[in-house]
């Protein structure tokens, strides 16, 4: 990697906009995630902030704008390549196999990776992936119950299994859409210590409700109101900003309408 | 122990060929034919997760790719079973793109219009075809280690029809087992969520509607030279709804349901049709009571309730 | 060249139009049973059946082609409801159930016409009897009659549709059933309904066609065929994107049979209905089936 590399952002959203029918969703959007960073979209309900991702992950296609990746336009790409480039995305409403064993859940991610070339596929190293398997449930400390189905785990467990199966694919950018809502006390802190990790070596983007969680894990933050970003800095500034508290009191901000 | 069972159950399919009373021979003959047809539907019903109505047209594609060819060609018995194998790949890869933007109840009525679209042009070109009618097939050998077998003869037919059946069973275990299978799997419980993990769903859904039909076609063309006859009926509504119902019965998404499926419902037919000529109210009353009270087919209640491990 | 093909395409029209018009009378309770009830209904040619069935029945016992008429739907729309009780609702009205039910349903009704009425192809005799001369060819008066009689039906079905209570209910659920189920729609009791007026629908057809067609128990299949073609490319659950295709499938339909072939008339339809869904997951206007 040279020079000019650590100076690109991994992920650059510019002027992307969604439009369902006559609804705005997101407009003109530029959005700059450097590497390594844990970055924070937060907003009000409706503000535009899962169309955003949806955009960046490629489940929705842009109606402007461009999304480059790693210096590369990837915005005709489909989400499957995007996922083969690293930008991996965690359900906000837990997505699994649900009829399917824990084990088996994370085996299919395991198996995208390590099944690269149509010699892994004829004669695949069963073995190897069983241990990787092992080795992302113990990370999420679900080893114990890797053949039970999946649906019939408790809901913090589903959430876990998510992103283990996320976790398994290795992205160069996670990203995590309200990974804690509906988890007890407990399992959030638990969440927060696996995103720590993973931040060791990959970047992410969190969308969060949750302020204690934001606080505790972004080092910037981006507020989204009405399609549009209408702050961005580190905790501290996003805190102070009257324009984020009017938006979160639900008053008019300056910028619409 | 998997493949175990799986071998266990061939070698009983092998030695009863040494006990079973003439007609009973020539019906499991018949019956492991149409459960290699069974297993292609499986595939993608059972692995897959799509349901289709027109499955007659890869059957048919591979009964005429191997009839036409015999027939007004007279290619022997291994090219046209090769060109029979051909068609029914082509037609499967045609479909499986064609089809591969519809989901559901879509997906169903695509394949059903294509499949009648393929059995009026049988009627249609009557003069390469014969149409209704058919035709009849000239006595065929195949000829192995320098020997030649007739296929006419009962013997030939029973073990030709068990390696057939055999190859698929095997294969199809091979392929629900492999990495293939455990995408199309995932394709059946979570579409969505498997292209979010970097897998080309579309390419993983042409391939199985291609594999299943190459299966289906496999079996039409063994069926063609097995029992010598060509014809549209072959091709129609019935023979799409035929493995459907045989798949569900036995348990759709276990490699063992199609032989169970399609061995209970031929000789219910079997019976039936002994006692009144509209003997397809069996087939009828076999979905309404399947769907109702067997919704995971024979095979598949065993499994639920006693073994797990079943594939 | 004009002295023959002249001759030709009107008698193609008039078969179009005549055809059209059955069919969308057909379609029609397709349409309606997809749209309140997201389901397709397989069965919905062997109701088709049924009507002509019926319809020669009631004919010959009583004489009446016009009591055959009334009484073909009621009889058929019951069985419908009946069906609708004891399957479709135990299973919930999961699509591919529901279409694995419906087929079973096709092959009991249609081996029980077997088993009881046979296999023969039976007239009904037309309850009026006239031929319009044309100069080149006569054509049956009947026929026209029935054209206007499924005009004047669609029309009907329209108007109970948008004007009365029951169709304020079938609209209300077809477009949102938890919401319906709130404003004390009795959901339940309407989803019966659509699958009774929609089987009815297609034996009222049925028994207009006898006549003209004579009733077999095998005359199901295509009549389901094109009522998909119409449905899918009029739109599912668009009354009027049916009635608009089945004029224009209807029209082809008789043109290319009478000036080529019937069963060629049926390749083109049925490829075309594949080839539309296949790129479009949907209608040409209507909604998506998924």
């Amino acid at each position: 990697m040279g020079p000019l590399a650590a100076l690109t952002p991994l992920l650059e959203t510019r002027g992307i906009g969604k439009r369902f029918g006559g609804l705005e969703a997101v407009t003109g959007v530029d959005l700059r995630l450097a590497r390594g960073e844990v970055r924070a979209l937060i907003g009000p309900n409706g503000a535009g902030k899962t169309t955003l991702v949806g955009l960046i992950s490629g489940r929705l296609a842009p109606t402007t704008g461009r999304v480059l990746f790693a210096g590369r336009d990837v915005t005709r790409l489909g989400a499957a390549d995007r996922v083969r480039l690293g930008i991996v995305y965690t359900f906000q409403i837990t997505s699994i196999y649900r009829r399917l064993t824990v084990a088996d859940n994370v085996a299919v991610a395991v198996q995208r990776r390590r099944l690269r070339r149509l010699a892994d596929w004829l004669a695949p190293d069963a073995r190897g992936l069983a241990r990787e398997v092992e080795a992302a449930l113990g990370v999420v400390g679900l080893a114990g119950v890797a053949a039970e189905p999946a649906g019939a785990l408790p809901y913090g467990h589903q959430r876990l299994l998510e992103i283990a199966m996320a976790l398994a694919l290795q992205p160069a950018l996670l990203i995590l859409d309200e990974p804690t809502q509906g988890l007890a006390a407990a399992e959030i802190d638990a969440l927060c210590r696996l995103v720590r990790d993973v931040a060791a070596g990959a970047t992410v983007l969190l969308i969060e409700h949750n302020m204690a969680v934001v606080l505790e894990l972004a080092g910037r933050i981006t507020v989204m109101d009405r399609g549009r970003i209408i702050a961005e800095g580190p905790p501290r500034e996003i805190e102070a900003n009257p324009e984020v508290q009017r938006a979160y009191l639900g008053q008019p901000s300056a910028t619409s309408s | 122990m998997t493949l175990g069972l799986h071998l266990a159950v061939l070698a009983v399919l092998a030695a009863l060929q040494l006990v079973l009373p003439p007609f009973h021979h020539g019906m499991v003959a018949r019956v492991m034919v149409l459960a290699a047809y069974a297993i292609g539907y499986n595939l993608l019903l059972g692995y897959t997760g799509l349901m289709s109505l027109g499955h007659a047209i890869f059957f048919a594609a591979g009964m005429y790719g191997t009839g036409l060819t015999v027939h007004h060609g007279g290619f022997g018995v291994a090219a046209a079973l090769v060109v029979g194998l051909a068609a029914a790949l082509a037609v499967g890869a045609v479909v499986g793109v064609m089809t591969v933007r519809t989901a559901g109840p879509a997906f169903l009525i695509v394949t059903m219009m294509l499949a009648q679209a393929f059995y009026l042009a049988t009627l249609h070109f009557n003069e390469l075809t014969l149409g209704d009618q058919g035709f009849i097939l000239p006595a065929l050998e195949v000829t192995l280690a320098g020997r030649a077998f007739a296929l006419a003869d009962p013997a030939v037919k029973y073990n030709v029809a068990l390696v057939v059946f055999g190859a698929c069973l095997l294969a199809s275990l091979g392929l629900v087992r492999s990495p293939v299978g455990r995408v199309l799997v995932a394709l059946r419980e979570n579409e969505e969520r498997t292209r979010l993990l970097g897998y080309h769903t579309g390419r993983y859904r042409v391939l199985a509607v291609a594999l299943s039909g190459l299966v289906s076609g496999l079996a039409g063309a063994t069926y063609t030279l097995l029992f010598s006859y060509v014809g549209s009926t072959f091709a129609g509504v019935l023979y799409s709804i035929y493995p459907l119902l045989w798949t569900l019965l036995g348990g759709a998404g276990t490699t063992l349901g199609p032989l169970v499926g399609t061995l209970l419902m031929t000789y219910a037919i079997d019976v039936t049709s002994g006692i009144t000529d509209a003997y397809l109210v069996i087939v009828g009353a076999a979905l309404v009571l399947t769907i109702l009270w067997a919704p995971a087919g024979v095979v598949g209640g065993l499994r639920a309730r006693w073994a797990r491990w079943l594939p | 060249m004009p002295v023959t093909l002249g001759p030709h395409l009107l008698l193609a029209l008039l078969e179009g139009v005549v055809g059209a018009l059955v069919l969308a009378l057909t379609a029609l309770g397709l349409s309606l049973v997809f749209g309140v009830m997201r389901i397709v209904n397989v069965a919905h040619g062997a109701f088709f059946m049924l009507g002509a069935v019926v319809t020669w029945y009631v004919s010959s016992a009583t004489g009446s082609f016009l009591l055959a008429l009334v009484a073909a739907p009621l009889a058929v729309g019951g069985i419908a409801v009946v069906a609708d009780r004891l399957v479709l609702r135990r299973i919930g009205y999961e699509p591919e159930s529901t279409i694995v039910a419906t087929i079973g349903l096709l092959y009991i009704l249609e081996q029980l016409v077997l088993m009881t009425y046979g296999p023969y192809a039976r007239p009904v005799a037309a309850p009026i009897y006239f031929r319009i001369d044309f100069g080149w060819f006569g054509y049956s008066g009947y026929k026209l009659v029935v054209a206007a009689a499924a005009a004047f039906l669609l029309v009907a079905a329209w108007l109970a549709l948008s004007r009365t209570t029951l169709g304020l209910y079938l609209r209300a659920t077809q477009q949102d059933r938890e919401i319906a189920q709130a404003f004390a729609v009795p959901v339940g009791r309407v989803y019966s309904l659509a699958f009774g007026v929609g089987g009815g629908l297609a034996a009222l057809a049925g028994a207009l066609i006898v006549p003209v067609q004579q009733a077999h128990y095998l005359m199901g299949l295509d009549a389901l065929l094109l009522s998909f073609v119409v449905v899918i490319l009029g739109g599912l659950g668009s009354l009027t994107g049916t009635v608009v295709a089945a004029l224009v499938v209807g029209l082809a339909d008789g043109a290319v049979s009478v000036l080529f072939s019937p069963t060629l008339a049926k390749i083109v339809a049925t490829l075309l209905v594949g080839v539309v869904l296949a790129v479009r997951g949907r209608g040409l206007f209507g909604e998506e089936l998924a």
